[in-house]
């Protein structure tokens, strides 16, 4: 949904007084322009986040595994922004060194899910009959287990870890990848100028690679940057119940895990990196709205 | 209406999809590298003795080929035999029907906050007074769909039941005590159902009978209640059958935020314990629970909807589209 389509919709069209120019647009133009705020923020956290991961020392002074034990569970103060854990480990050095972790897991799930999944969803879209009845019965396989449980059953195969959870989280999401690059290839291929480049003799596979996969990858990569996001949550979830990255690292859905026990003297060490979590995710569906409605136009 | 014809080819899928699925989990269970049963008795932190070592190995037949492993635990399903768990040696079957009952209230709780929250959330976003206002019902859902279970859970755990008191965060207060993790359930769940129906009920507002309703007098409430509400909540109706699995997946987190002993408390404890027969069970149970809502509402959707006779693809609704939709 763009803004404009917010101003036209049919929801407006009984209410006379949001004629334009009346109070009420200008209402809605200001917040279009909290819009554009919004879009600067998230590329501005994004921007953040990509420091974080490259040059960490630029953002915190202090060693995310380094215990001080005389500043215990300190409040949010100058000196520590998020405080400091039941360790007297920096939150904030923790949160930023743990970027690095979370993101890069998420990363491996979606290559994995992505990779996998549009390669399957394209085979059996373009070669039809048996392999497309193989792949569409995956789906409803994969499908019929919800994802978090799934990765759970991968996890309990593979054991824990950051990158075990990350492959399972990957395996989880294969599914959804499939099922959209199927229908989007089967779109693509029924089209005219596929069918030319047949009757002029291009090669199956020149076909396939060069004119259909071009064609039918824009929503594909939407689906990646919303999975990119929910691949987070899941990472998280899956450190947070404890079958994730252990204990001493710094990854994010763990920081909250061990700040859990201290909710009630010390609410900071699960809200500031939930928080984080939360910013991030949001930041990457705002950017990924941005790019499909500049596909769009 | 719903041929027979069609209700046997759409069973006979679901069968074989729930079969698929077992052979599925057992394959990534039993069949991939590091056998949880080795590893299990193998463990060096609490080692199984010998002789019990014996009686699991003789029960699992470990000695036998892989697809005859297979085969015979099929057989043993057939009987009504789950198997026992690796972890603390009790039925598999027992540890299920111990949880079942408080994650099904749970859930059906959940579903119900499900259905008001996202109603409530719709119908905010597309008919509130005030563009802004709209604005802001329309982005709760993306908000809700960026924020993790548990932090939810965790922030009602936090404001209700320690800084509120309102509700205890350890003892059982029977139905109370299902509220809170009830909501950060539904809050996590309802969030596609809610975008969706903003959806429809925005496609089924702009559609031309509702200017005719207008047009013969119809107050604007009862266009509203009487007419798109009907008209524009039938895919989400749809996805609401979708959500029951999630609802059972998320139960572990929400069951291991707000110590409750269900399922998904089970279910956490034998991942934990890579406890291959509980996790099974508990998998198959939600998959057979998600293939068959999923069979009944395919079933049902022509009875909701007389405009579709023949089978409709169930979820016309993919997730890109949807979440497109809504986060702008």
């Amino acid at each position: 949904m763009t803004d404009s389509t917010l101003v036209t919709s049919p929801a407006s069209a009984p209410f006379r007084r949001f004629a334009p120019g009346g109070p009420t647009r200008r209402a809605i133009a200001a917040f279009r322009g909290g819009g554009r705020v919004a879009d600067a923020a998230a590329v501005l956290f994004l921007a953040l986040l990509g420091v974080a991961i490259l040059w960490p020392g630029l953002l915190t002074a202090y060693d995310p595994l380094e215990a001080t034990p005389g500043t215990t569970l300190a409040g949010p103060s100058l000196a520590h922004p998020f405080g400091t854990d039941y360790l007297g480990r920096d939150l904030l050095s923790r949160v930023v060194f743990g970027t690095s972790r979370t993101i890069s897991a998420s990363l491996l799930a979606v290559t994995i899910g992505l990779g996998v999944g549009s390669l399957l969803g394209l085979l059996a879209a373009y070669f039809g009959k048996w392999v497309d009845v193989i792949v569409s019965r995956v789906i409803d396989v994969l499908l019929s287990i919800p994802g978090l449980l799934l990765s759970m059953v991968v996890v309990v195969a593979l054991g824990f870890g950051a990158t075990n959870a990350a492959i399972a989280v990957g395996i989880a999401s294969v599914a959804t990848f499939t099922r959209l690059m199927r229908s989007e290839v089967l779109t693509v291929t029924n089209l005219t100028f596929v069918e030319a480049a047949h009757h002029i003799g291009a090669k199956r596979f020149t076909v396939l690679f060069r004119h259909v996969l071009p064609n039918s990858y824009s929503a594909v990569l939407s689906m990646t940057a919303l999975q990119f996001g929910a691949s987070i949550l899941w990472i998280a979830a899956l450190s947070f119940l404890g079958y994730g990255a252990p204990p001493p690292q710094p990854e994010w859905g763990l920081l909250v895990a061990e700040g859990r026990e201290y909710i009630v003297s010390s609410p900071w060490l699960t809200l500031l990196p939930g928080l984080v979590i939360v910013l991030t995710v949001l930041s990457i569906s705002r950017i990924n709205s941005i790019f499909s409605s500049t596909r769009k136009d | 209406m719903t041929s027979l014809p069609f209700v046997l080819r759409r069973l006979g899928h679901s069968l074989l999809v729930i079969a698929l699925t077992y052979v599925f989990v057992y394959a990534v269970l039993f069949f991939l590298p590091g056998d949880p049963v080795a590893s299990r008795i193998n463990n060096p932190q609490n080692p199984i003795p010998a002789d019990q070592a014996g009686a699991i190995l003789e029960y699992y037949n470990l000695d036998k080929a892989s697809i005859e492993q297979f085969w015979i635990s099929v057989t043993r399903l057939f009987s009504g035999d789950l198997g026992y768990s690796l972890a603390t040696g009790r039925p598999v079957a027992d540890l299920i029907q111990q949880g079942l009952g408080d994650t099904v209230a749970l859930a059906a709780v959940a579903l119900l906050f499900t259905i008001v929250l996202a109603l409530g959330v719709a119908l905010g976003a597309v008919f509130a007074p005030f563009a802004p206002l709209r604005k802001l019902f329309a982005v709760l859902p993306v908000l809700a769909l960026s924020t993790p279970g548990f932090l939810i859970g965790l922030l009602l755990l936090q404001v209700f039941a320690y800084q509120l008191g309102w509700f205890s965060s350890i003892r059982d207060e029977g139905v109370k005590s299902l509220l809170l993790p009830a909501i950060t359930l539904a809050v996590g769940v309802n969030a596609p159902i809610a975008q969706v129906l903003i959806q429809g009920l925005r496609k089924a507002y702009g559609e031309p009978f509702v200017t005719v309703l207008r047009a013969q007098g119809v107050p604007e409430y009862r266009i509203i209640t009487g007419h798109v509400i009907k008209n524009g909540s039938i895919p989400a109706v749809t996805l609401l059958g979708l959500t029951i699995g999630d609802l059972l997946a998320g139960s572990v987190i929400a069951e291991a935020i707000f110590s409750r002993a269900g399922l998904g408390f089970v279910t956490e404890q034998a991942v934990r314990a890579q406890d291959g027969p509980v996790v099974q069970a508990i998998v198959m149970i939600v998959a057979i629970v998600f293939t068959l809502v999923n069979l009944v509402t395919d079933l049902v959707y022509p009875l909701i909807d007389p405009r579709i006779r023949t089978a409709p693809k169930p979820v016309a609704v993919t997730v890109a589209p949807t979440q497109k939709a809504a986060v702008s």
